[in-house]
């Protein structure tokens, strides 16, 4: 069943692409993808393309996609293995989202960090205390290492 | 719930304390009898209550408990025993009690609310049961209320909810195309009933409300119950309760026996703080006869309080890994050398290869255990003078932690003795032909020696960090030996099968189970006495 879905994602993806985001499988495997996200033009994130890895269980869709940075990214919910805080990846998860709305979330994180409940306490404290040295190196980061 | 009458009327709707449903005032509405609460308190269970017809299944505190009248305040003073010892009231419940109660409560405050039924077990769902909190915000903003909760306004137009059918349906879900039956809410958001089905499937055992799978709408139960096939919802209604229990600790806990699965509501949680002060831990029974201590979640650990056992549970998970390892089940007989797995209760072992008789403590002479009480739970310092101090500490904490383990082993053993006894009790009444009251000196019996096995596994502990040259120790060494002997007695005499056999003894089984009584009862006093006067000092 989940096989079904997945190919129709993929079908999907390759007819009405999202903006900024793309998708794909790594190779035979359809429950392996990879993607990419273009770093928002409004964010220190600018300029940078950051690349996922997505991994589809097998009872997908009733269970979230796993997906983590490969690139390094210095945010407030993305700790440094990659690992993504959000609530739509946990327990807000529904069926009927799907991984061209999980990466327009994951690009509006982007955007507007959730520092309340960050999952690098350290990134989250600069952000609120100290918003341009954080903005500094989010730039610096990704000048580093997703350009 | 057997003794429901008695509390239920203690659930009032005064209760301010918590904003918790299902809570009763601590002290309030319950007045209790002067020897009621004496009975089950720590260390002073006697063959009393079972003798008076008293011991019931379950909650021997509410025994005595009697409804005066709404909102009578307990004087301070009654809240303790006549030398000050608090007393604990509490009550077990299953899940299904709590269940049931929770449906009586909203029968009651159905009235308060303009909508359905099962439109309010929905808000309660969301408000983990806590309808202090949902009436605060009802009155407040009825209409947010109702939206939070994923149910749909009444003004609202009513669209059609529930099973369809089609010929050819594709569900967005499952990307399958040739689906029959759909399921969809008010929202329109359409999808296949098997799709549905894993969906919930999942979610019960989570206890929050099941939504639809694209917006906050809320199912109610009759639209899972529909989508199931069967009655899905109460396991998702017991999922949410397990919830409730888990986040109200401090007045609700499981019972922490395996497969054990009752729960013990403490009603007056004021008091619990207060046990610590008097060495004493604050003792329930559940339905299942195993008694636990509330405050730290372990079985009983009577003559020693919460700070010992708590310390000295710490100090097994740090040095006893390997301890543990080397303590296997098996022994060697002491004469003849062969392996000796121990499968019975009692510590008189008669080897089956040479027919010697050895204690499985001390693995000494059995012969030489006679008169009265045993060397082997005397830890004698003197055994190798001139050893290194450090090493000594090892040893000693060797010494009782293995004496320890012995008496759990042992203790886990009469655990399933005691699952046989329900066998005998039933032989009895069909060989012998003797009414089932008259049987009732066999689970008596079995209590007294699991009891006795547990105080005795418990007071090492004690017997560790207790200065062992002070007069009162010795005393209390004794009171172990002699308990010990009683122990064992009784044991041996339980092990015995034949129904005419056991009959003709019982008079021996009484008497042996009241010398336990008294012997388990003296070494917990006696244990308690070196707390409150410092001489057993835990310590790290």
């Amino acid at each position: 069943m989940s096989l079904k879905r997945i190919t129709k994602e993929l079908n999907d993806l390759g007819r009405d692409p999202p903006t900024s985001c793309s998708a794909g499988p790594v190779g035979d495997d359809l429950y392996h993808w990879q993607a990419s996200i273009m770093g928002p033009p409004d964010s220190p994130y600018a300029g940078g393309v950051f690349f996922l890895s997505i991994h589809f269980p097998t009872d997908y869709p009733f269970k979230p996609p796993k997906i983590s940075f490969t690139t390094k990214i210095y945010h407030p919910n993305i700790n440094a293995n990659g690992n993504i805080c959000l609530d739509i990846l946990k327990d807000q998860w529904s069926p009927a989202l799907t991984i061209s709305k999980v990466l327009l979330s994951i690009c509006s994180l982007l955007t507007d960090a959730n520092p309340d409940d960050p999952l690098v306490p350290e990134i989250a404290h600069i952000y609120k205390t100290d918003r341009a040295k954080y903005e500094a190196t989010a730039k610096e980061w990704t000048k580093k290492y997703a350009v | 719930m057997k003794e429901g009458s008695v509390y239920d009327e203690g659930f009032n709707d005064d209760d301010d304390d918590d904003s918790i449903l299902l809570e009763f005032e601590s002290g309030s509405d319950i007045e209790y009898d002067d020897t009621g609460l004496l009975r089950r308190d720590p260390g002073l269970a006697s063959l009393s209550d079972e003798e008076s017809g008293k011991g019931g299944n379950n909650g021997y505190y509410l025994d005595g408990a009697t409804i005066s009248s709404r909102n009578v305040v307990i004087p301070k003073d009654e809240l303790y025993e006549n030398d000050g010892v608090p007393k604990l009231s509490y009550r077990c419940l299953t899940t299904d009690q709590i269940y049931e109660l929770m449906l009586e409560r909203l029968e009651r405050i159905q009235p308060i609310f303009d909508i359905s039924y099962e439109d309010i077990i929905v808000l309660l769902q969301q408000y983990a049961w806590s309808e202090e909190r949902l009436l605060e915000d009802w009155t407040e903003n009825r209409d947010n209320v109702i939206v939070s909760c994923g149910l749909k306004l009444g003004h609202e137009p009513v669209a059609s909810r529930g099973i369809r059918k089609h010929a050819n349906f594709l569900c967005h879900i499952c990307c399958e195309a040739n689906k029959m039956k759909t399921f969809t809410l008010e929202c329109g958001h359409e999808y296949c009933l098997e799709c549905y089905q894993h969906y919930i499937k999942d979610k019960l055992l989570e206890g929050k409300i099941i939504t639809c799978m694209s917006c906050p709408l809320a199912l109610k139960n009759k639209d899972i119950d529909a989508i199931m096939g069967d009655n899905s919802s109460q396991k998702l209604m017991r999922s949410s309760i397990k919830g409730f229990i888990q986040k109200h600790s401090n007045h609700y806990k499981w019972c922490p026996f395996v497969d054990c699965n009752c729960i013990i509501q403490v009603g007056n949680i004021s008091t619990l703080s207060e046990f610590p002060r008097f060495h004493l831990s604050p003792y329930v029974v559940c339905d299942n006869q195993h008694r636990f201590c509330f405050k730290c979640g372990l079985e009983s650990h009577s003559p020693g309080d919460c700070h010992v056992a708590e310390l000295w549970v710490k100090m097994a998970q740090l040095e006893s890994a390997n301890l543990n390892w080397v303590l296997t089940n098996t022994k060697e007989c002491p004469k003849c050398g062969v392996n000796i797995e121990k499968n019975g209760g009692c510590n008189h072992m008669t080897c089956k290869s040479c027919a010697y008789e050895f204690c499985w403590i001390c693995e000494g002479c059995w012969a030489e255990h006679g008169g009265g009480y045993y060397e082997c739970t005397r830890f004698k310092k003197e055994d190798k003078n001139g050893a290194v101090e450090s090493k000594n500490a090892i040893r000693k904490y060797t010494f009782y932690y293995k004496l320890f383990s012995e008496h759990e082993n042992s203790a886990k053993l009469d655990w399933s003795l005691g699952l046989t006894v329900e066998q005998k009790v039933k032989a009895l009444q069909e060989n012998i032909g003797i009414s089932w009251i008259e049987t009732q000196f066999l689970p008596e019996s079995i209590r007294a020696l699991i009891e006795g096995r547990t105080t005795l596994k418990w007071s090492f502990p004690v017997a560790f960090y207790s200065d062992p040259s002070h007069n009162l120790t010795k005393i209390f060494v004794d009171n172990q030996s002699l308990l010990v002997s009683a122990v064992e007695d009784l044991s041996q005499l339980l092990q015995v099968k034949e129904p005419q056999k056991i009959i003709d003894r019982k008079l021996e089984f009484f008497n042996k189970a009241r010398f336990v009584r008294s012997r388990d009862k003296a070494l917990v006093e006696c244990g308690r006495d070196l707390l409150c006067k410092g001489i057993c000092i835990p310590h790290q």
